[in-house]
C-alpha cells in the first residue's frame, strides 16, 4: 500500500499501529473460560464455556516482562518505567548481598456481582469469600497446566453451605513477586474480568471446576 | 463427595455449541506496522498485518509459578545462538528467575532490538532465531539499527488498552535492502537471589513474524517497525 506522506505524523501513526481494517485471521491469542458443575453425588449437572473477552492493562504489563525485560536498557540499573507506572513495582531494590529477581503466579477468583468492564479494574464487584459460611465457597489449591501452546489455570470450589450459590463473575489474578535475598514482596493484579452469560449455580454440597485457558497461536 | 465418570470423560456430555468453532472474538491482538521512507523522508509504503507468533520461549517464560511447583517440570528456553537452559522458577532464594534491578548486582534483562531478516521459516512458534538476520551496518545488504523505543506506560482508551514498541533502521548500503521477517529479541538473565552471579544469560527470540509481503527499503531511506500489543481492540 502506498500512502501520501503522513500529515500529522503522531496522530496518523496512532491510527496505523492499531488498525481496525485488517481482515480476520488467526489471532496470536485466544482465551476461554469453562465451568463444570457437579451435584453432591458427583454427577456433572452443568457445563458452561465462553470466550474470555476482557483482559486488563495489568495483563499487558505482565506480558511485557518477557518482551521488554525488567531493565530499561543494558546500562541503566532501573526498572522499565511501564512496570513502575502500571504495576507499581520498585525502580530498584536496595539490598546488601546477592541479587534480585522477579516471577509470578496466577489465581482465579469468583464473584456474585457484576460491573462494567474497564482495563483499569482492580477487583471483582462482589468477590465470593473462601469459607463455609453463608454465600461462601471453599477454594482449593490452584493448578496450572501447559498443553500444546496453551496455559491452563484451574481451581476447584466446594459449596459446603445448605443453599445454592450463584457465580456471576470470574477474575484471573496475577501475583507478581520481586525477591531479594532478604525476602520477597508480592503485588496482586486483576489480569482479566468476565461476567458469565448465564449464572453458574453451585448446588448445596456440590462442587465446581473453573478453568481459564490462555491459548497462544502455537 | 463422589465424582462421577463424567469428570474423566467430559466430551461425552459437552453440549455441541460449547465446542470451539473458531468464531470467538479475540481479546488480545498484536499488530505489526512497517513505515518505509525514501531518502527525503517521504513515506513511500505502509505495511500493516496481524502479528501471529509469540514464540515457545515467550510462552514458557509466561508460565505461572504453580505450574513449576506442582508439576516439578522445567521449561527449555533456547537462545538465538541455539544454546538451551532448563527454566524452573520457584518461590525461594535458590531458584534462578528473571533478574530485577537492584543496588547489589546489575544483571540486565532488557529488550535488545526488533530484529529484521531476509529469510523465512515454516513454524514460527518453535523459531529461536531469524532465518536470515540482516546485520547492523552499512555494508551490502545491511541496515543501520536504531535503538528500540519503549513506552513508559500503557495507553487506555475506553475498554481497550495497548502499548507499542518501535525501532527505526536506516539503509546506507548503496542498494535496496529487502525485509521478509521480523522478531523481538530480549536479553534474559536468570539469577538466584542468594547468589552474586547469574545462572544464565542469553538473547531470546520472544516474538517472530514472517511478513505477508516483503518490504523494500530504498538506498538512503529508512524503515520504522512498530509492534502494538493491545487488549480488547
Amino acid at each position: 500500500m502506498v500512502t501520501p506522506d503522513l500529515v500529522n505524523e503522531e496522530e496518523d501513526i496512532t491510527k496505523l499501529i492499531i488498525p481496525d481494517d485488517l481482515p480476520d485471521e488467526q489471532p496470536a491469542f485466544k482465551a476461554y473460560i469453562e465451568a463444570k458443575v457437579y451435584d453432591k453425588e458427583g454427577h456433572l449437572i452443568q457445563y458452561h464455556r465462553q470466550p474470555m473477552r476482557s483482559l486488563t492493562r495489568y495483563f499487558l504489563a505482565l506480558m511485557s516482562i518477557p518482551i521488554l525485560g525488567t531493565y530499561q536498557n543494558a546500562s541503566t540499573n532501573s526498572a522499565q518505567n511501564l512496570l513502575v507506572n502500571v504495576l507499581g513495582l520498585p525502580s530498584n531494590i536496595t539490598l546488601g548481598n546477592g541479587t534480585a529477581n522477579i516471577y509470578w503466579d496466577f489465581s482465579i477468583q469468583l464473584g456474585s456481582g457484576t460491573q462494567t468492564f474497564s482495563p483499569t479494574l482492580t477487583g471483582l464487584a462482589a468477590p465470593i469469600a473462601n469459607g463455609t459460611g453463608t454465600g461462601q465457597l471453599v477454594y482449593s489449591t490452584i493448578s496450572a497446566l501447559y498443553v500444546g501452546s496453551s496455559i491452563i489455570v484451574l481451581i476447584q470450589v466446594s459449596n459446603s453451605t445448605s443453599s445454592a450459590i450463584p457465580v456471576t463473575e470470574i477474575g484471573l489474578w496475577g501475583i507478581v513477586y520481586t525477591r531479594a535475598y532478604t525476602g520477597a514482596s508480592s503485588y496482586n493484579f486483576l489480569l482479566s474480568y468476565d461476567t458469565f452469560s448465564t449464572a453458574i449455580q453451585i448446588p448445596a454440597s456440590g462442587m465446581a471446576m473453573f478453568q481459564i485457558t490462555l491459548s497462544f497461536t502455537g | 463427595m463422589m465424582v462421577g465418570k463424567e469428570i474423566e470423560d467430559i466430551d461425552a456430555v459437552m453440549p455441541r455449541d460449547a465446542y470451539n468453532i473458531g468464531k470467538d472474538t479475540p481479546t488480545f491482538n498484536v499488530y505489526l506496522t512497517v513505515v518505509v521512507r525514501d531518502s527525503e523522508g517521504k513515506v513511500v509504503k505502509v505495511h500493516r498485518q496481524r502479528s501471529h507468533s509469540p514464540t515457545a520461549n515467550f510462552i514458557g517464560l509466561m508460565l505461572p509459578l504453580t505450574y513449576f511447583a506442582v508439576t516439578g517440570n522445567t521449561y527449555t528456553i533456547k537462545t538465538t545462538g541455539g544454546s538451551t537452559y532448563s527454566y524452573q522458577p520457584l518461590n525461594n532464594n535458590n531458584s534462578p528467575c528473571i533478574s530485577y534491578p537492584n543496588s547489589s548486582r546489575s544483571f540486565p534483562s532488557y529488550i535488545v532490538m526488533i530484529q529484521v531478516g531476509s529469510g523465512q521459516q515454516p513454524n514460527p512458534y518453535t523459531a529461536y532465531s531469524l532465518a536470515a538476520p540482516i546485520a547492523n551496518g552499512s555494508g551490502t545488504g545491511q541496515l543501520v539499527y536504531g535503538q528500540p523505543m519503549i513506552p513508559s506506560n500503557i495507553t487506555v482508551s475506553g475498554s481497550s488498552a495497548y502499548f507499542a514498541i518501535s525501532q527505526a533502521f536506516s539503509n546506507n548500503s548503496g542498494g535496496t535492502v529487502t525485509i521478509t521477517e521480523v522478531g523481538i529479541v530480549t536479553q534474559i538473565v536468570l539469577a538466584a537471589s542468594i547468589n552474586s552471579s547469574s545462572s544464565f544469560s542469553g538473547n531470546i527470540l520472544m516474538w517472530y513474524d514472517v511478513l505477508s509481503s516483503s518490504i523494500s527499503v530504498p538506498d538512503g531511506g529508512s524503515v520504522t517497525i512498530y509492534y502494538t500489543f493491545t487488549v480488547n481492540p
